[in-house]
C-alpha cells in the first residue's frame, strides 16, 4: 500500500472515528460519511478492498452496493457474502446480522429494507463504489434515507474515480452528497502533493515513440476535422445550443454527445431535421477519427462503405467537399486502378490531398469519370491493383520489440537464465491496446506477417462485395444489415441510396472491383473444396488482379527524437510498379506458403506467448535483415477487459499501443508499488494525430474537473445536522411529506393523517418511481405481482411503461396481453405512459406523422389498443415526479389496496377460482379465451359464435354451413373446420 | 342519432360545436360531416370523442366535466382527445387526467393538430380491425396453433398437448371427449381433467 493511499484511508476512518469507536456514548454526534473522488487509475479498487479488510465484524455489517454493470476488480475479504435474490428471506436476514461484508444490489436491499427484513441496528455502514452513476432519484439515495431514518449511526462511504463525470450537470456533487447524507468530500487529484511526490519519486523510464502517419492518413484526418468544424459551425447557427462547449476538441470525446443531447433532448421534437442530422453526423465523424488510428486500411474502407450505404441522403457531411476526400483517400490506402498496360490512371504518388478534377482523363475524379471519360479507351480495360497500406504503427511495434530483445540480450545475458528459472514473467513485454480486436490483429501481425493480415482482410472485403452485389441485383432494395452507427435514434429513416455505388465509382472501376472479387470467391470456393481453411495467397497472378503487395512504409519512418534505430533497412521501396516484380513477388509468396506450413506448430502452442526462440519471422518483404531477429515474449492486453493485469503479469517492459490516461496512472502506481523493478514504458503515438491530442485533452479535462470540484467544495453549504440525519430529521422528512400532501389536495385534511399505501411489484425497483413515491410520503409495499406493476386501490391497477418499453412491448405483443389480464381482474385497469423529464414530451413531431394511417405508427397501435379495451384508462405523465403527483391525486378518494389480495390476483388458487375476476361471473372465461385462439375466429365474429352455440363441445360438432352462417363467411368457417378436424401428426 | 348514422356509416360525424376548429382540416383520410350530436366526434356506433385543448382547459377548468356528464352512458369507448398546446403541462394535464379517469373516459394526447386528427381518423378506420398487429408475432403451423389454443386452459402444458393430440387424433375429438376418456390420458390429473372438461362443456355465457 502506498503512502497516499494510507493517507486517504486514515482520512476516511478518522472522520468516522468518533462514531465507530464510541457509538454508544455519542450516538448523535454522528457518523460522518464521506465521499472520495480521486483521479482515474489511482487504484481505487485496491483502496476500497483495503478499507473492507480493515473492518471488524464487531461494529456491524458493511453493505457493499454494487451494480451489475460495474466491472470492478475488488479483492474482497473472506468474510464477504454475496446476497442474491436466490437466498431465502430468513437466510438474508441472518446474513445482515452477521457483521461481515455483504455485497448486494441496491434493488434487493431496498426491497428487504421496506419489508423490514434488515435489522438496521446491526448495520455499520454502506459502501458505494461508483458514485458517479447516482442521481437524486436513484435507489441508493432511497436506501440511505430509509436506513438513516431508523439508525442515524450508519455511515456512507462513496467513491468515484471519474472526476469529469462528477462535474457534469448543475452542482452534481453537492446534490449527490445531500441525497446520500454525506458531509465530507475528499479530493485526491493526481496533482495532489502526496500523490505526485510519491509517484514521481522514482518514475518508470518513458520512451515516447512518435510514428508518423502515412500521407493518406494525414489527409483523411485533415478532411474529417474540416467536416467536423463545418458541422459545428452549422450547429452554432441554429441558436439552440450553448456555443461555448462546441469545440472540435470537445468533439473528440464521447461525452460531447451527452453535452449536446442534454441541451437538445427537451426540445428534440421541435428541432428541424437538419439539426438532428448534424448531431448524428458529428457522432459519426468522431467515430471515423477514432477508427482511423485503430483500424487497418481495409476495415476502415469497409466501414466507410457501410456508412455510405446506410447514411441517410440527408446527411450533411457525406456530400461535403471534404468528405469526398475521406472516401477517396481511404480507397487509395487499399487499392487503385491501372490500365492493363500498366500505366497508372491516378498518380497517387503526387500530392493527393488536393483534388484533381481532370488530371488524367479517366477517373481521378469519380463523378466526372463516370461514363464519359471511359470512352476514351474502352479497349484497354482497367484493372485493380492492390495497395494494402499497413498501419505505420505495426512496423514500429515490430521494430520496437526487436530492439527490446536485442537490448536485453546485449546487456544482461544471464538475464535469460534468470527468466528461465522462473523469475516469474520478469521478461514479459506487455502490449496494451484499446480493444480485443486490435489485440488479436496485432498478435497476428507479430506471429505471422502484416501482409498476411492485410491480405486476409482484403479477401474478406472483396468477398463481401460480391455477396452485396448479388443481393443487389436480386432485389433492388438492398437489405443492408449494417445500419451504421451514424443514426442516432431511428428518427432518420434509412434510405439506402442504391445508386451510390454506381454513381460514385466509375462503372469501369466498379467492374474491375467485381472482377477481382469474383476471382477471390472462386478461389475461396476451390479452397473450401480442398479443405483448406485459409484462402492462400499467391494465386492472384493469373487472374485479372495483379498482386503487388506494395508495402508502403512511412516515408520518414522513425524520425523519432528519442530513439535512433538503424533502420535504413526499411528503405522506401520504389512506388512505381514494374511488371517483373510481380513474378518475383509470386516466388516469395510461394516461399511464404511453405514457410507457413513449417510454422504452424509454433503458432499453435505459442498463440499468446511467443518464445524468443520459437519464432521465425516470416516477412516476405525486402527487409531481409530483420528477418531472423528474435522477439521477446509478448503478452497482449485489451484495456476494455478491465483486469488488473499489471499485478498478475509483472511485466518489465510495457508498450502502450493505444495511449490511455487511466492506464498510464496504473503504470505509475504499479511502479511506485514495485520500486525495485526496472520498468520501461514505450508510448506509440501517431505524430500530429488526434490520438495524441485526445490523450492530452483527457488529462486537461480531468484537471479542469478537479479544479471545479475544489471550487465547489469551498463554496459548499452543508447543513450542520446533515451528518446526524437521525430519527429527528427523518421525522422532519415525514412531516414535510404530509405538509406536501396538504397543499396538494385542498381540504383533504382528514386523509392527511392516514398514511397512503401503494403495492409495488418487485421488478419495479429498477426504476426510481418507488423512491419518488416514498419521498412524497407514501408507504411502499414491495411484493411480487402477477398482474400489473402498481396497485393503487382494490379497484385500480397500473401498468407502467416508459416510452421505450411502450414501443417494444407493442411490437412483442406483451402490452396487449398485460392489458388483457389487467382488465380481467381489476375494475379500473390503467396504462401509465411515462415520458422522461430530460426528453421531449411527445411521440413524434408533426412533420413525422405522414399522410396516411399506417399500421406501424404508434398512433395506430394506441388507437387499436383503446378500441379493443374501452375500459382501459391511460395516464400521460411528463416525468417521474408528475407520475407521483398523479398517483397521489388518484388515491385521494380510493380505499387502500390490500397487499395480500393483490399478490393473489391472477394466481389461480387450488379451486381454480381466481379472485376478483370481473368477467368470471358472467362468462366461462377459459372457454372464451380458448375460442378466441382458434384460427378463423376473429374479434368481430367470436360473439356471434358464442350466441349461436352453447359450448365448445357443441361447436366441435357443428357442420360447415352452420359455422359459415355464424362466422359470416365460408372462408373463415372452412379454416376453423379444417383445424378442428385436422389429423394430429403421429409421433412415429 | 340513429338517423344520421344510418345515412353515412363510413363518415365521422362532427358536432356543430366544432365548427371552426382547425383540427377539421387535418381529417383527410376519412369523410366527415356535421351532425346534431352530443359528443364532439362520433367515431362509430359505440365510440365517441370529446376534443379539449389544454389552453382552453386553463381558461375553463370545468368545461370538460360538464361535457362528459352530457354524454351519459351511451358509448362503450369514450375518448377525451387532449391537444397539448401549452408549455407548462404538468398541472393542467393532471387535472384533465383525473377528470377523464374518474368519469370513465380514455385519455389520448396529441401534440399537434395533425396528431389529433390522425387519432380520430385511425379510430374510425380501425373500427372493426382485429388486434393482431399489436398481439405480437404468431406461428401459424398446426402444432403451434394447437399449443396456443390448448395451453390457454390453465395447467395444461405442451406435453399434455402432445398426449391429448396423439390420444384423440384431432382437436374436435379432444373437445368432445368425456371425462373418463380425458382421465385415461397419462399425465392428465384430476384437476386438469376438470379444467378441460369445464372449458369445453360449460356454456360460454353463464346463466344467472
Amino acid at each position: 500500500m502506498l503512502d497516499f493511499q494510507q493517507h486517504i484511508i486514515t482520512d476516511i476512518i478518522a472522520g468516522d472515528g468518533d462514531s465507530t469507536s464510541s457509538s454508544s456514548s455519542s450516538s448523535s454526534s454522528g457518523s460522518s460519511s464521506s465521499l472520495v473522488i480521486l483521479s482515474s487509475g489511482l487504484a481505487l479498487p485496491k483502496l476500497i478492498s483495503a478499507l473492507l479488510h480493515l473492518h471488524s465484524p464487531a461494529d456491524g455489517s458493511i453493505l457493499l452496493l454494487h451494480s451489475h454493470s460495474s466491472s470492478f476488480p475488488l479483492i474482497l475479504p473472506d468474510s464477504t457474502f454475496d446476497i442474491s435474490s436466490d437466498l431465502p428471506a430468513h437466510a438474508r436476514t441472518s446474513l445482515y446480522c452477521s457483521g461481515g461484508v455483504l455485497s448486494i444490489t441496491p434493488r434487493i436491499l431496498i426491497v428487504d429494507l421496506l419489508s423490514e427484513r434488515v435489522p438496521v441496528s446491526k448495520i455499520a455502514g454502506i459502501v458505494i463504489p461508483n458514485v458517479e452513476r447516482i442521481t437524486e432519484t436513484s435507489t441508493e439515495g432511497f436506501i440511505v434515507r430509509v436506513m438513516k431514518g431508523r439508525n442515524g449511526n450508519v455511515w456512507v462511504r462513496a467513491f468515484s474515480d471519474k472526476p469529469h463525470a462528477m462535474v457534469a450537470g448543475f452542482m452534481k456533487v453537492e446534490r449527490i452528497m445531500k441525497c446520500l447524507g454525506i458531509t465530507r468530500l475528499h479530493l485526491w487529484p493526481r496533482f495532489q502533493v502526496y500523490v505526485s511526490q510519491e509517484l514521481e519519486k522514482d518514475p518508470p523510464v518513458v520512451v515516447d515513440v512518435r510514428v508518423p502517419m502515412s500521407k493518406y492518413m494525414v489527409g483523411i484526418q485533415k478532411a474529417i476535422l474540416e467536416v467536423m468544424d463545418a458541422c459545428l459551425k452549422e450547429m452554432r447557427k441554429t441558436n439552440k445550443v450553448d456555443v461555448e462547449d462546441l469545440t472540435v476538441e470537445n468533439g473528440l470525446f464521447k461525452s460531447f454527445d451527452e453535452i449536446v443531447r442534454m441541451q437538445l433532448d427537451p426540445i428534440w421534437h421541435t428541432l428541424g431535421k437538419k439539426t438532428k442530422q448534424l448531431v448524428s453526423d458529428l457522432k459519426t465523424l468522431r467515430k471515423l477519427l477514432d477508427y482511423l488510428v485503430r483500424y487497418d486500411a481495409v476495415s476502415y474502407l469497409k466501414y466507410l462503405d457501410t456508412l455510405r450505404v446506410s447514411e441517410s441522403f440527408r446527411s450533411v457531411w457525406i456530400f461535403a467537399e471534404s468528405s469526398y476526400k475521406i472516401f477517396e483517400l481511404a480507397k487509395k490506402r487499399v487499392y487503385r486502378y491501372v490500365r492493363s498496360d500498366g500505366t497508372k490512371l491516378d498518380d497517387s504518388s503526387k500530392n493527393s490531398t488536393s483534388r484533381k478534377r481532370k488530371s488524367k482523363g479517366d477517373d481521378s475524379n469519380e463523378e466526372a469519370g463516370s461514363g464519359g471519360y471511359g470512352l476514351q479507351n474502352p479497349a484497354s480495360s482497367i484493372i485493380l491493383e492492390e495497395v494494402l497500406e499497413e498501419a505505420p504503427k505495426w512496423k514500429a511495434l515490430r521494430e520496437l520489440l526487436e530492439e527490446i530483445e536485442e537490448e536485453r540480450q546485449k546487456t544482461t545475458l544471464p538475464a535469460g537464465q534468470l527468466c528461465d528459472n522462473g523469475e516469474e514473467n520478469g521478461c514479459i513485454v506487455l502490449v496494451v491496446c484499446k480493444d480485443e480486436h486490435s489485440c488479436m490483429q496485432l498478435q497476428e501481425c507479430i506471429l505471422e506477417s502484416p501482409q498476411k493480415v492485410m491480405q486476409a482482410q482484403w479477401e474478406q472485403y472483396l468477398l463481401s462485395k460480391v455477396l452485396l452485389h448479388d443481393t443487389q441485383t436480386r432485389c433492388k432494395k438492398r437489405p443492408k444489415s449494417a445500419k451504421g452507427f451514424g443514426i442516432l435514434d431511428g428518427i432518420v429513416p434509412v434510405t439506402p441510396t442504391s445508386s451510390t455505388e454506381a454513381s460514385s465509382t466509375s462503372t469501369q472501376e466498379h467492374d474491375a472491383l467485381l472482377a477481382a472479387a469474383s476471382e477471390i470467391r472462386k478461389k475461396a470456393k476451390a479452397d473450401l473444396a480442398g479443405k483448406t481453411s485459409m484462402p492462400q495467397i499467391g494465386t492472384e497472378g493469373q487472374g485479372k488482379v495483379m498482386n503487388k503487395r506494395n508495402k508502403k512504409p512511412p516515408r520518414n519512418n522513425k524520425s523519432s527524437q528519442v530513439r535512433k534505430h538503424k533502420n535504413k533497412a526499411s528503405a522506401n521501396k520504389d512506388q512505381s510498379m514494374l511488371p517483373s516484380e510481380d513474378d518475383e513477388q509470386l516466388g516469395e509468396v510461394n516461399e511464404d506458403i511453405s514457410d507457413n506450413h513449417s510454422g504452424d506448430a509454433v503458432i499453435d502452442n505459442a498463440a499468446a506467448h511467443l518464445g524468443p526462440s520459437g519464432n521465425n519471422d516470416r516477412k516476405t518483404d525486402d527487409v531481409e535483415a530483420i528477418r531472423t531477429k528474435p522477439l521477446p515474449q509478448v503478452q497482449f492486453y485489451a484495456l476494455e477487459s478491465h483486469k488488473s493485469v499489471l499485478d498478475v503479469l509483472k511485466p518489465s517492459v510495457i508498450i502502450v499501443y493505444h495511449p490511455d490516461m487511466t492506464f498510464v496512472r496504473e503504470i505509475e502506481v504499479y511502479k511506485a508499488e514495485n520500486p525495485l523493478r526496472n520498468l520501461k514504458v514505450y508510448f506509440l503515438f501517431y505524430e500530429d494525430s488526434t490520438e495524441g491530442q485526445k490523450f492530452e485533452a483527457s488529462i486537461r479535462r480531468e484537471n479542469k474537473a478537479f479544479e471545479s470540484l475544489i471550487r465547489q467544495k469551498s463554496l459548499m453549504i452543508i447543513p450542520v445536522n446533515q451528518g446526524k440525519l437521525g430519527a429527528g430529521s427523518n421525522f422532519n422528512l415525514e412531516q414535510q411529506a404530509s405538509q406536501n400532501s396538504l397543499t396538494r389536495k385542498a381540504g383533504g385534511r382528514k386523509e392527511a393523517e392516514k398514511e397512503m399505501q401503494i403495492v409495488v411489484d418487485m421488478r419495479e425497483f429498477m426504476s426510481s418511481l418507488p423512491n419518488v413515491l416514498h419521498q412524497k410520503g407514501m408507504r411502499i409495499i414491495p411484493v411480487t405481482l402477477e398482474v400489473g406493476d402498481y396497485v393503487l386501490s382494490p379497484l385500480m391497477c397500473v401498468e407502467r411503461k416508459s416510452i421505450q418499453d411502450l414501443f417494444s412491448s407493442f411490437t412483442s405483443g406483451r402490452l396487449y396481453h398485460q392489458v388483457e389480464i389487467m382488465s380481467r381482474y381489476y375494475r379500473i385497469p390503467v396504462l401509465l405512459i411515462e415520458f422522461s423529464q430530460e426528453k421531449s414530451f411527445s411521440f413524434q413531431s408533426a412533420s413525422d406523422i405522414g399522410d396516411d394511417v399506417t399500421p406501424n405508427n404508434i398512433i395506430s397501435k394506441l388507437s387499436l389498443l383503446v378500441l379493443h379495451f374501452p375500459r382501459l384508462r391511460i395516464l400521460w405523465s411528463r416525468s417521474l415526479h408528475a407520475t407521483a403527483d398523479i398517483f397521489y391525486s388518484l388515491k385521494a378518494n380510493q380505499d387502500e389496496p390490500d397487499e395480500t389480495k393483490a399478490i393473489r390476483v391472477g394466481v389461480p388458487s387450488e379451486e381454480d377460482m381466481v379472485d376478483n375476476d370481473v368477467r368470471a361471473e358472467n362468462y366461462n372465461t377459459s372457454a372464451v379465451e380458448f375460442l378466441r385462439r382458434l384460427p378463423g375466429v376473429t374479434d368481430s365474429n367470436y360473439r356471434a359464435i358464442m350466441d349461436g352455440c352453447k359450448s365448445l363441445a357443441e361447436l366441435a360438432l357443428l357442420p360447415l354451413d352452420r359455422l359459415a352462417e355464424l362466422m359470416g363467411g365460408h372462408k373463415a368457417a372452412r379454416t376453423l373446420r379444417e383445424f378442428l378436424d385436422a389429423k394430429y401428426p403421429t409421433l412415429l | 342519432l340513429t338517423k344520421s348514422s344510418g345515412q353515412s356509416r363510413n363518415a365521422i360525424l362532427v358536432s356543430h360545436r366544432q365548427k371552426g376548429n382547425p383540427l377539421l382540416k387535418h381529417i383527410r383520410n376519412v369523410k366527415w360531416e356535421f351532425a346534431d350530436i352530443i359528443c364532439d366526434y362520433l367515431l362509430g356506433q359505440n365510440s365517441c370523442a370529446l376534443y379539449l385543448s389544454l389552453r382552453y382547459h386553463l381558461l375553463h377548468p370545468d368545461y370538460l366535466y360538464y361535457r362528459i356528464r352530457e354524454l351519459q352512458k351511451n358509448f362503450r369507448l369514450r375518448v377525451v382527445l387532449c391537444h397539448v398546446d401549452v408549455e407548462d403541462v404538468v398541472k393542467p394535464l393532471l387535472e384533465v387526467t383525473k377528470t377523464a379517469l374518474l368519469h370513465d373516459c380514455t385519455l389520448l394526447c396529441g401534440w399537434s393538430l395533425e396528431e389529433c386528427g390522425r387519432y380520430l381518423e385511425t379510430i374510425k378506420v380501425y373500427e372493426n380491425k382485429p388486434a393482431d398487429i399489436i398481439q405480437g408475432p404468431m406461428d401459424t403451423d398446426y402444432l403451434s396453433r394447437l399449443n396456443h389454443a390448448l395451453t390457454s386452459v390453465r395447467h395444461v402444458n405442451k406435453t399434455d398437448v402432445v398426449t391429448l393430440g396423439s390420444t384423440f387424433g384431432s382437436l374436435s375429438h379432444i373437445m368432445d371427449a368425456s371425462m373418463e376418456d380425458l382421465a385415461r390420458c397419462p399425465g392428465i390429473g384430476e384437476r386438469k381433467v376438470r379444467r378441460l372438461y369445464d372449458t369445453f362443456h360449460e356454456p360460454f355465457r353463464r346463466m344467472v
